[in-house]
């Protein structure tokens, strides 16, 4: 298996492109055809057969240019061995700007006068395999072996700065380093001219593939280090209670937030059929068996289309709430961005509707916007569910689903538990989603126990990884 | 014959093929056509609105001198229409015909389980080839020397239909219960996909093809685009043409202008026997290259801008 386009491909997984196993045949194949040796050809190639949506194409031209960015880096000072194309070549990638670019036209400038001087001398070959594949200073042959002995030390397992240097010694190591540098030691015993040479060639050489290597962990440091950190921290941020997140994480949580939405619209967004097969539709089989003289032959089933839920959504944004009222209007925000017929709402003491705000702003405006009209006051749940009813009370009917989100914490207060049986007798679904642990509820001045009863799912709906159990269920029953 | 072989030897001479068709295209094209010919991929092609997804298809199926066969996407497309049907009537009819024939196999028998048996020696006549009527994919697999097989705006379809394309699309087979599974000839179809992307085409389906995305051209390309299509097009003009409906595309529009649009502005300016743009000449004819009123006028007021900022673009 080619494992430069294998652990290309992981770092596409990383940078969350889905690439299945198929796909990875598909791109193997490519390659085969195309070869390695086009860069932009190959660039097409792949784009064609791993990245699947206009935004994973974007991903994969980013992750592509820094994958294959290496090949670009400074190449081996010049040597009679070569070429002159291939010096051409040189002389045009040798603009690229690399650390310390000027040193290093100065130490090639060096070298050339020491190579013109030594051209006369032949040079003794080197006898360890790593000496040999330097002094023949074919760029990709050097590259090919840095990668497999990358893979070989297992680099791409590789999650701290502080293991940049480790790795690269690994590498070098792999690399068979200890027979260059006894070669070199031998060499410089001999206190001959054409050995000492050599020694010092070797020296060069060594010295500038250590710079490769170096480069090279560093590149694989981005592409799966940093990847790695960035999922583990999504997976701690899901479990975590939305109300202790802290608040320098808080983009991170949208991301997820929108992430997860997005992976929601993309599985629901169809308007499914559904055929309740084994029902014969009988005015339909007549007609379409007309043509064939009234014979039975094509029968029909009945099927119906199921059309997306009506969602009221209603938040609670007072201060007893407030750590989890910006998750809950965050979510709302996503929420309005799946179903397209969400109206939200918000209340603290009074209710009023924010649908508005989520059309025409983006986030964080709108939510900046809502919790400045609505928030920070004491709750009353009588007199938002008394508003709610006003409101909207006529429009919800047997298809409609009415989602709260608050804590059920109403100052001591009755809370109308009455009000809420109107709606949920109307409503399809009602359905209460509690940032508190079920522990808390019904502790205080917390009226679960009262309004529980006419909710048809009541809920614990703290960490994200809960909300989207939740919400998935709740487009499943709706669909 | 065309040189199928020949012609698909590299993405340079793709290319050069598809433009000696009047079809001019970026690398990125051509290197998707190289793809599904010589890794038998079906290609999945999403963009805008006319930006010639379907008439990639075309012009392939042109280029390579093979037979196209379209299949029109719609919602309640089912296998009936795509795949395969039975032909009843042709059943019915050669029951009632053959009626007498059947009488005299079935004299003598005795019981109803004589008469089936000998029934049963005849096989399954009627569900046979000669009762079967091939819809587009069949046909597309059971074409002898290869075809192009499009299947066009695939979002319009039902989830069901995505379904049934994925058993031909990774394997280029059909299974019909009565008949057996149909494979397609050695030389299977080259298949395209277009998609408006009006809904999310899933993962199964996309797993199974080449992706291609057709973003509108940059100025140069569509140039030579109207260049190859409009060629009786002074050059001074087609340049300005072009560069103005690049400056439309930047604006809010409810339907930017795509390709296809500026090919028939050329044509009009070119009956016009226009030799420059002018504001009154562009507003004259705004509506070829705009569709929805609300976007004339939205742009009516930038006319003079615009027109001037084209003028003053150079080739």
């Amino acid at each position: 298996m080619d494992l430069l386009l294998t652990s290309f491909i992981r770092a596409l997984r990383n940078a969350d492109v889905r690439v299945s196993t198929a796909e990875t045949l598909d791109a193997l194949h490519t390659v085969q055809l195309i070869g390695y040796e086009d860069r932009a050809l190959l660039k097409t190639g792949l784009s064609l057969s791993l990245p699947k949506t206009v935004a994973e194409k974007a991903i994969f031209d980013a992750t592509f240019d820094q994958f294959f960015a290496y090949r670009q880096s400074r190449p081996l000072d010049s040597d009679e061995s070569q070429t002159d194309d291939a010096r051409s070549e040189q002389s045009g990638n040798a603009n690229q700007p690399g650390q310390g670019g000027a040193a290093q036209t100065g130490a090639s400038g060096q070298s050339a006068q020491r190579n013109e001087a030594s051209a006369s001398i032949d040079l003794p070959a080197a006898q360890s395999a790593l000496g040999q594949l330097l002094m023949r200073g074919n760029a990709m042959e050097i590259d090919m072996a840095i990668n497999a002995a990358g893979a070989q030390a297992n680099v791409q397992q590789i999650e701290f700065f502080t293991q940049k240097g480790v790795y690269t010694w690994r590498i070098l190591d792999a690399m068979d380093q200890q027979d260059l540098i006894q070669e070199i030691q031998d060499l410089e015993a001999t206190h001959a001219i054409p050995p000492l040479r050599l020694a010092q060639e070797l020296t060069r050489r060594r010295d500038w593939l250590r710079e490769q290597v170096r480069d090279y962990v560093e590149r694989q440091f981005l592409l799966h280090a940093d990847v790695t950190g960035k999922r583990l921290r999504g997976d701690l941020l899901r479990n975590v209670r939305m109300g202790r997140i802290d608040s320098n994480h808080q983009k991170a949580v949208r991301e997820l937030v929108r992430k997860m939405a997005r992976r929601l619209v993309s599985a629901y967004s169809r308007r499914r059929k559904v055929f309740k097969r084994g029902q014969l539709h009988v005015p339909r089989t007549l007609r379409r068996n007309m043509k064939y003289d009234d014979a039975i032959f094509d029968l029909h089933w009945k099927s119906q289309k199921v059309d997306r839920a009506k969602v009221f959504a209603i938040c609670d944004v007072s201060g007893s709430v407030a750590n989890y009222a910006a998750f809950m209007l965050m979510f709302l925000y996503s929420l309005d961005e799946i179903l397209p017929r969400v109206r939200s709402f918000a209340f603290s003491s009074g209710l009023g509707e924010v649908s508005g705000f989520f059309a025409d702003h983006e986030m964080d405006e709108a939510i900046a916007l809502t919790m400045q009209q609505f928030g920070g006051g004491s709750t009353d749940y009588a007199q938002a569910f008394v508003d709610f009813r006003r409101l909207c009370l006529d429009e919800i009917d047997k298809r409609s689903t009415v989602i709260v989100l608050g804590d059920a914490r109403n100052n001591n207060a009755d809370a109308r538990g009455d009000l809420l049986k109107e709606i949920h007798d109307r409503s399809r679904r009602v359905i209460w989603l509690n940032p508190e642990s079920r522990t808390l509820w019904n502790t205080g001045d917390s009226e679960m126990r009262h309004l529980a009863p006419y909710c048809h799912q009541v809920e614990e709906c703290g960490t994200l990884a809960q909300l989207e159990r939740v919400i998935s269920r709740l487009l499943r029953a709706t669909s | 014959m065309a040189d199928i072989p020949q012609i698909a030897a590299s993405v340079a001479s793709l290319q050069r093929a598809l433009e000696t068709h009047q079809y001019i295209c970026s690398e990125q094209i051509a290197t998707a056509v190289y793809l599904a010919y010589h890794l038998r991929k079906p290609v999945l092609i999403e963009g805008p609105p006319g930006v010639g997804k379907t008439e990639l298809a075309k012009t392939t199926a042109a280029m390579f001198e093979l037979p196209l066969i379209r299949l029109q996407c719609y919602e309640g497309l089912d296998e009936a229409k795509a795949l395969y049907e039975w032909k009843y009537g042709k059943q019915l009819l050669y029951t009632q015909v053959l009626k007498q024939t059947l009488d005299e196999v079935l004299q003598g028998a005795r019981g109803f389980a004589e008469s089936v048996r000998r029934l049963h020696e005849f096989g399954d006549i009627f569900f046979s080839e000669e009762f079967l009527e091939a819809r587009p994919l069949l046909k597309a697999l059971r074409s002898e020397n290869g075809c192009v097989l499009l299947i066009d705006e695939v979002d319009k379809s039902d989830h069901e239909f995505e379904s049934l394309l994925l058993e031909i699309l990774s394997d280029y087979q059909v299974s019909i219960p009565e008949i057996g599974t149909v494979k397609a000839t050695n030389e299977p179809p080259l298949v395209f996909l277009t998609s408006n992307n009006t809904r999310e085409i899933s993962d199964a389906l996309k797993r199974r093809c080449l992706h291609l995305y057709i973003p509108f051209p940059d100025i140069g390309l569509e140039q030579r685009i109207i260049h190859a299509r409009v060629p009786e097009m002074p050059a001074q003009l087609q340049t300005q043409l072009v560069s103005f409906i690049h400056a439309l595309r930047d604006l809010d529009l409810k339907k930017v202008p795509s390709i296809s649009e500026t090919i028939d502005w050329a044509r009009t300016l070119l009956l016009l026997h226009a030799d420059r743009l002018d504001p009154e000449l562009v507003k004259n004819t705004l509506n070829v290259i705009l569709k929805y009123q609300e976007d004339i006028d939205a742009v009516q007021p930038e006319l003079r801008g615009l027109t001037e900022k084209a003028l003053g673009a150079r080739s």
